[in-house]
């Protein structure tokens, strides 16, 4: 019987999300192309919610590493522009050992700097737009007057904003945890 | 289609989702979005978990005052920011933490619609209950604690700390406890403070806090005011306990007239009393009513008393039986 939505949602934000930090990590070790990091992760983020409708698993995160494994196996392929031992590295890896970093949790006042640090890396304006939309809590048109821009700037600014802190608070864009001296690198073919 | 551009439409949805508009065609429009692909569901809840985790920490941060105040504008708030009372309490028994003034944040605003009710908890250990159709703005620290009520209704259970005076600003009067349990009420310039227990100090705002204009009442104790006067009406804990009934969500009544009922009730409720004649107005009622079912009284009104009740629109029109 397939997994209603609200337990697969449950689920996601439960034990796959607080792995971002570190799946973000894997991903950036594992892969040549630092830029398309988000979009791989993006990706495997699918794949797992596409197979919990079948099955949530009892071992998040093995499966969540697992599933990013195979994954970046496979994007290798198709990419067609790694050679054989790439994907034979890839394949070898035991995944688990990959990942002896323990998850860090960030005690409140840790969470705390880094949401005021966030705040301060967003531009002035869509800083003042959030802040006035969400913490003094003006309408959309309130806003735009006050800050005498249109309406939809200040959707598109809350919009941009909001991405933004949501990457940097989920760790994402964190620097980076090192990795073991024989991190992988994708290779070119040879012709 | 991109991933930026699914987050995008994520966000959007996000947000959308938060004006009071939202309706139950929307909820489906959304729900639509999300079976079309496991990429729209990605993109969805990592930005819902991120928001959830944002309010949280806003809710634990001690706000600091901003430079310069701000003029209290009318608003209509996205409810969906504030997190539940629940996760609020949990964040707040994490430790307290206090940010050097950078003017990041200002003080935290609280409101509630017609018929909300609100319980929140202050960094501080106090807890205040947000009554209908209100607007409070809090900076409450350990080294602060200061409310504004710009309108409407709240009950305060104060913590007790004689170093930090809890002050509420409410237009012309202002108030100061150390630790007690009272309400304020603002009505524009109209003030009234029930108290339950403890000490209560009302001033004048502004005023340099001259003691011979302060008044202090205690328990039992209901003060009205405006700009110029302050009234403390006779002792009477029951007259408390019934002004504070609506912290049950009741509205009691003891020989009140029907105009001072209907008025009561019109607070709570979008659909409003109007009492026709001035007859029915003067008529006295009493009883233990629920505030935000103007319906059950309108109906009791017509089936006790005998008054002719007309439905109108948004209005429930009384008038005195012929």
């Amino acid at each position: 019987m397939a997994n209603d939505r609200g337990a697969i949602r449950g689920w996601f934000m439960r034990e796959v999300l607080p792995l971002e930090r570190s799946l973000t990590g894997y991903i950036r070790r594992n892969w040549r192309s630092q830029a398309d990091a988000e979009d791989i992760r993006h990706e495997i983020y699918a794949k797992l919610i596409a197979s919990a409708r079948d099955r949530i698993p009892t071992n998040t995160r093995a499966f969540v590493f697992t599933t990013a494994k195979h994954h970046l196996i496979n994007l290798a392929r198709r990419a067609q522009i790694v050679s054989f031992d790439y994907v034979a590295d890839l394949e070898s890896l035991n995944v688990l050992a990959e990942e002896a970093v323990p998850e860090r949790h960030l005690t409140a006042r840790e969470e705390l700097k880094r949401l005021r640090t966030g705040l301060e890396r967003l531009s002035p304006r869509v800083r003042e737009v959030i802040l006035l939309r969400r913490l003094e809590g003006l309408s959309r048109q309130q806003t735009a007057e006050r800050l005498g821009i249109s309406v939809s700037s200040v959707e598109h600014d809350l919009c941009n904003g909001m991405r933004e802190l949501v990457d940097f608070m989920m760790g994402g864009q964190a620097e980076i945890i090192p990795g073991p001296a024989h991190g992988i690198v994708a290779r070119e073919r040879k012709p | 289609m991109s991933r930026d551009s699914i987050e995008k439409q994520a966000a959007m949805w996000l947000l959308r989702r938060e004006e009071q508009t939202w309706h139950e065609a929307d909820q489906a429009a959304l729900d639509a979005w999300l079976d079309e692909s496991p990429e729209h569901e990605a993109a969805f809840w990592r930005l819902e978990h991120g928001q959830i985790k944002l309010a949280r920490m806003a809710a634990l941060a001690a706000p600091v005052r901003r430079e310069a105040s701000q003029p209290a504008l009318p608003r209509r708030r996205p409810r969906r920011w504030l997190p539940a009372a629940a996760v609020l309490a949990a964040a707040m028994t994490a430790a307290v933490i206090e940010l050097p003034n950078t003017g990041l944040f200002g003080p935290r605003v609280y409101t509630t619609n017609i018929g909300g009710r609100e319980e929140l908890p202050l960094p501080d250990g106090s807890k205040v209950e947000l009554n209908t159709a209100t607007r409070l703005r809090a900076d409450v620290s350990r080294t602060r604690r200061e409310i504004w009520l710009d309108r409407g209704e709240a009950f305060f259970a104060v913590a007790h700390d004689p170093s930090h005076p809890f002050v509420v600003h409410a237009g012309p009067k202002t108030v100061t406890v150390l630790g007690t349990k009272f309400s304020v009420r603002r009505d524009g310039e109209h003030v009234e403070v029930a108290v339950l227990e403890g000490l209560v100090r009302i001033d004048n705002a502004g005023a340099g806090k001259t003691p011979a204009q302060a008044i202090v009442i205690t328990r039992g104790d209901i003060a009205v005011g405006s700009a110029r006067s302050t009234l403390v009406e006779p002792k009477s804990v029951s007259k408390v306990d019934d002004a504070l009934s609506w912290r049950q969500g009741r509205l009691k009544f003891h020989e009140t007239t029907l105009a001072e009922a209907a008025a009561q009730f019109n607070r709570y409720n979008r659909t409003k009393l109007v009492i026709v004649d001035p007859q029915a107005a003067g008529t006295r009622i009493g009883g233990n009513f629920q505030a935000n079912n103007v319906e059950d009284f309108a109906r009791l009104l017509s089936n006790a008393y005998g008054f002719r009740v007309d439905a109108d629109g948004k209005e429930l029109k009384v008038s005195s039986p012929h």
